[in-house]
């Protein structure tokens, strides 16, 4: 099959972006809000009972907790970089802090499956308690949005190797690595809620 | 050793790392106007408050906010 580029002139190119940008802009506050939703439900639930945990429920390990989002705090930080080296037109940089930020990503997730592991072998499940179902239903749904924005930076990672992206534009990256901050701020909620929160 | 407090140290070191790499990164950003820019600088403050709320769990001084009244 035939592909055509589509050549645009710079202005066109800047207006097409900046409204692809708000479009992206109302899909992460349209994500703000299936979480607050969340977030509320949990807060709801939490003050209608007189313990929290409730008796004979494991609670998710709290330093465990805090090295996990370190660790997806860091990816923030790396993603921010490599755009950064990518708009200064320093590939191998780039390259080498999208692989970081992907691999913190992985880590991540492989660090909620551990805190998974380690919960239901002590027998907080998700029909078990409304501890357990609040807890796997909010720290569930964002690892859903950390393992599609790995997918998105591995996808955009491979674009940018194929060239898809100039110095000029790149919005696939910019979308990627809003999406990727808004996975962050997002953990800052929930670690607070759902681990600090006393 | 135990492994709360290497937890704790490791938590700790990895907060002010990646806590002053948002803030720098976010001085840098502070000139820039685009919209992107300007999400980007909320998101980087709000990294850095987390890596805050991390530290404050290292040395223990989080959990420590009473939830609201029971019952």
């Amino acid at each position: 099959m035939a592909t055509h580029a589509i050549t645009v002139d710079d202005a066109t190119y800047q207006e097409v972006r900046d409204q692809r940008l708000l479009g992206f802009l109302f899909f992460l506050i349209s994500d703000v809000i299936v979480f607050s939703s969340f977030i509320y439900g949990y807060i709801y639930l939490r003050s209608t009972v007189m313990a929290w945990p409730p008796p004979g429920i494991e609670p998710a390990a709290l330093y465990m907790a805090g090295v996990n989002s370190i660790v997806l705090f860091g990816s923030g930080a790396t993603m921010h970089y490599a755009m950064e080296f990518f708009k200064h037109g320093d590939k191998r940089k780039f390259v080498g802090f999208m692989i970081a930020t992907i691999i913190l990503g992985i880590g991540f997730l492989s660090g909620q499956a551990f805190e998974y592991f380690n919960l239901l072998h002590a027998g907080t499940t998700w029909p078990s308690s409304i501890y357990g179902a609040s807890f796997f239903t909010l720290t569930g749904l964002h690892g859903f949005h950390v393992f599609i924005g790995v997918i998105y930076l591995i996808t955009v990672l491979i674009q940018a190797q194929k060239g898809v992206y100039t110095q000029q534009r790149y919005f696939g990256l910019t979308a990627g690595a809003l999406y990727w901050h808004f996975v962050d701020v997002i953990w800052v909620a929930l670690f607070s809620l759902l681990y600090v929160w006393k | 050793m135990d492994i709360d407090v290497i937890l704790r140290v490791i938590a700790f070191v990895g907060a002010v790392v990646v806590g002053l790499s948002a803030l720098q990164s976010l001085v840098a950003e502070w000139p820039k106007k685009g919209l992107d820019d300007h999400v980007t600088k909320i998101m980087l403050a709000l990294l850095a408050l987390g890596c805050v709320s991390v530290i404050f769990v290292a040395f223990g001084i989080f959990p420590g906010i009473a939830g609201p009244t029971k019952g």
